[in-house]
């Protein structure tokens, strides 16, 4: 029964955040939808038939798309959970600075600061590259990994490291058999915030990829200005499959629960 | 120990953001409105300068005087062999705007197979939202010294952005008239020789040409306005019908324009320099007339951020009217079932504004000669018969009818139009010029300051 109540409220959860996109799945396959008609008068494939023709390149854009936000949020999360550790479960004089400068990538729009970042990849020759690509998604990805792990670093009891220690258990272990088993589900949660923040990345993989990295927001941007209504929400639907997919499968760990649980179902 | 550790690794992260930060502090923004005043008095000088440098990197050719080597081959080439042996196996990264997938469709299928199959060259595509991010792509190129190997080997570009890349020397020149295709284009023909009135001096290539259309719903509205006039009368008389995009929509500001020739008293005035003075002096009766009709648009006088919006605004009948800068898209968007059936396009008995958009080439690409050959193919009487038609894409082309041999003159001819698109002599019989761009800035810093902020 308890299971069956959970089940709803996921199904809820999981309709409340695919509701919106009803009207785009309807607008990518209507030829004519024009107000007041609730549904549309005719009906076409085009967008999908163009989403899937070889001219709009969407077999390279979503490889490339999975392969720099895969490698950039794995990243981002190597780099970010020493800093969430610190920041989650140590004071420390300047602190608040700290937090601030890591929340700046986030606050300072990207528009402002790309052209710097663009004139510095080149000097150091990762302009127009995947790896450039990669290492620029760690700027608006890597706050939210610090401040996501920074909270769970804040449950944390340290203490159960000192116990693994005086059982003989060495650094390394007690990351791998204390430290990862207890904060796991936080580290889903993040890795996932960072798989869809570099998921939707336009500028920076535009200015650092120079063309020759071709990302779905690539494609998907230059019609959501157009107005052409049928091949944005076939691109649109494409682009937000992943980010669902992800919801789904990191949902349990959004519900609350932690540690035990996580170390039991393993690694 | 372990503290110490975490701390370190904390201060490596801290590093990687000052190191962004501070990067991205140091060079402003270009902004091409502001260049435009500042080296308006030194254009020509830029002009005679990076001519020079165009032949000086190719030191293979030494130094033959200009016109020998235009004779020859484009841009210092000994012929146009050359540069066809130099372009093979070349890829030639394209950043051109990416909004029409029917444009895509054509550029990624039969342009980038006609390189392929018959030159070896490689098309890479890359649809941008802005023609002014890959400027600011190469200008920033520029800046950090990448100087021979840069990301961007040819831009669809007009108007202001031209000037903003002949401004910064971003361009490569010397090389359009030699194109071999260049013979089927009218080289005397101003709107070829001059790109939003600045000479184009062989820095980028025709491509297309656009003629902006009024366009309406014929089942809303029976027979359109036929001069500005009239057009300031139905909006009077149809209160919350009418609306046009906010600068800096492209679309909006050439209707601005328009508004401005008839109320100033005639563009004539205008042409060349731009004049402070001039402007002040007589710009006022244009914010006047804006102002006038601004209570009367759609929500009493809200812009639209931009032409898209209105787009849709006129398919679900909010409002009556729409624009567009090329003639032919009334027609693909009804086929597309953008817009109902009913739609249709018409031109003021004073004429509407017509321009013609180019290919260039940035100083700094390492496949040149690709892209040289890339320019060509666009400008091949196939490759622009394609493009005009209403099936492919209905762009106006830029080659002249009598140089062309007969029978592909009769094609261009023979081409179906769309009822919704107007036959080509109604709209050459109408047409406008366009300002050099430092007027067409100062008229949308002025719409902005005089009717926006109003």
């Amino acid at each position: 029964m308890k299971r069956f109540s959970k089940g709803v409220a996921i199904a809820l959860i999981i309709f409340g955040v695919l509701a919106p996109f009803i009207p785009l799945l309807i607008w990518s396959v209507a030829r004519r939808w024009y107000f007041p008609a609730i549904l549309p008068t005719e009906w076409s494939l085009r967008g999908w038939s163009y989403a899937f023709s070889n001219a709009s390149r969407l077999p390279q854009a979503l490889r490339q798309s999975f392969a720099v936000s895969t490698t950039a949020s794995l990243l981002a999360i190597l780099i970010g959970m020493p800093a969430g550790r610190v920041l989650g479960l140590y004071k420390f004089r300047g602190k608040t600075l700290v937090e601030f400068l890591i929340l700046a990538p986030t606050i300072v729009p990207a528009f402002a600061v790309v052209m710097g970042i663009h004139v510095l990849f080149i000097r150091y020759g990762l302009a127009d590259t995947l790896s450039g690509v990669i290492i620029v998604h760690l700027i608006p990805t890597l706050p939210y990994v610090t401040l996501v792990l920074a909270g769970v670093f804040a449950n944390y009891n340290v203490d159960y490291e000192s116990q693994a220690r005086s059982l003989g258990a060495n650094t390394w272990q007690v990351i791998r058999y204390v430290m990862l088993p207890a904060i796991y589900p936080g580290v889903i949660v993040a890795g996932m915030f960072a798989f869809i923040i570099s998921w939707s990345q336009y500028l920076l993989t535009l200015m650092i990829g120079g063309g020759r990295v071709l990302t779905l927001p690539l494609l998907l941007f230059s019609f959501a200005s157009s107005g052409d209504n049928n091949v944005t929400a076939a691109l649109s639907i494409i682009f937000i499959l992943p980010a669902i997919a992800l919801l789904v499968i990191t949902s349990r760990y959004l519900t609350g629960r932690n540690a035990s649980l996580g170390a039991t179902r393993g690694n | 120990m372990k503290k110490k550790i975490f701390t370190l690794l904390f201060v490596g992260l801290m590093t990687i953001f000052m190191t962004a930060c501070a990067g991205a502090i140091a060079p402003p923004a270009p902004d091409g409105a502001e260049d435009t005043h500042a080296e308006d008095s030194d254009s020509h000088d830029d002009t005679e300068m990076a001519e020079d440098d165009a032949h000086g990197d190719d030191e293979d050719h030494g130094d033959e005087d200009m016109a020998d080597a235009d004779m020859m081959g484009p841009a210092g080439y000994e012929s146009w062999d050359a540069v066809l042996a130099e372009a093979e196996g070349q890829t030639v990264n394209w950043f051109m705007w990416g909004g029409a997938d029917n444009i895509n469709a054509w550029v990624n299928g039969p342009v980038a197979e006609t390189l392929l199959a018959d030159y070896g060259v490689t098309l890479n595509m890359v649809p941008i939202n802005d023609t002014a991010e890959a400027v600011n792509k190469v200008l920033a190129e520029k800046e950090a010294g990448q100087d021979d190997n840069g990301s961007v080997d040819m831009v669809w570009i007009n108007g202001a952005n031209f000037l903003t890349m002949r401004q910064g020397d971003l361009l490569f020149g010397g090389w359009s008239e030699g194109l071999p295709n260049y013979a089927f284009v009218d080289a005397s023909d101003p709107s070829v020789q001059n790109d939003f009135g600045t000479p184009v001096d062989g820095y980028e290539s025709p491509y297309g040409k656009a003629q902006f259309v009024m366009i309406y719903d014929s089942a809303d509205v029976e027979t359109p306005p036929a001069t500005i006039p009239e057009l300031v009368e139905w909006i009077k008389a149809n209160p919350g019908k009418f609306t046009y995009p906010a600068a800096p929509d492209f679309t909006g500001n050439a209707f601005v324009r328009h508004i401005c020739y008839e109320a100033t008293g005639g563009y004539e005035q205008f042409l060349g320099e731009f004049d402070q003075a001039l402007f002040d002096e007589k710009f006022g009766a244009c914010w006047d007339l804006l102002n006038e009709i601004e209570p009367f648009l759609w929500r009493e006088g809200e812009y639209p951020e931009s032409d898209a919006r209105i787009k849709d605004l006129l398919a679900n009948g909010e409002v009556h009217f729409d624009m567009d800068y090329n003639p032919g898209s009334a027609g693909n968007l009804i086929e597309d079932g953008v817009y109902p059936d009913t739609v249709r396009t018409f031109v003021f008995e004073t004429g509407t504004i017509a321009n013609t958009h180019f290919v260039g080439i940035p100083y700094n690409s390492p496949n040149k000669a690709g892209a040289m050959v890339l320019a060509n193919v666009l400008l091949s009487p196939e490759a622009q018969l394609q493009k005009a038609d209403p099936a492919v894409w209905g762009d106006l082309p830029v080659l002249d009818p009598a140089l062309m041999s007969e029978a592909d003159a009769a094609a261009f001819d023979a081409l179906p139009r769309h009822p919704a698109t107007l036959s080509t002599a109604e709209l050459s019989a109408n047409r406008l010029p366009e300002l050099q761009a430092d007027w067409t800035t100062a008229i949308e810093q002025g719409w902005i300051e005089n009717v926006l902020e109003n």
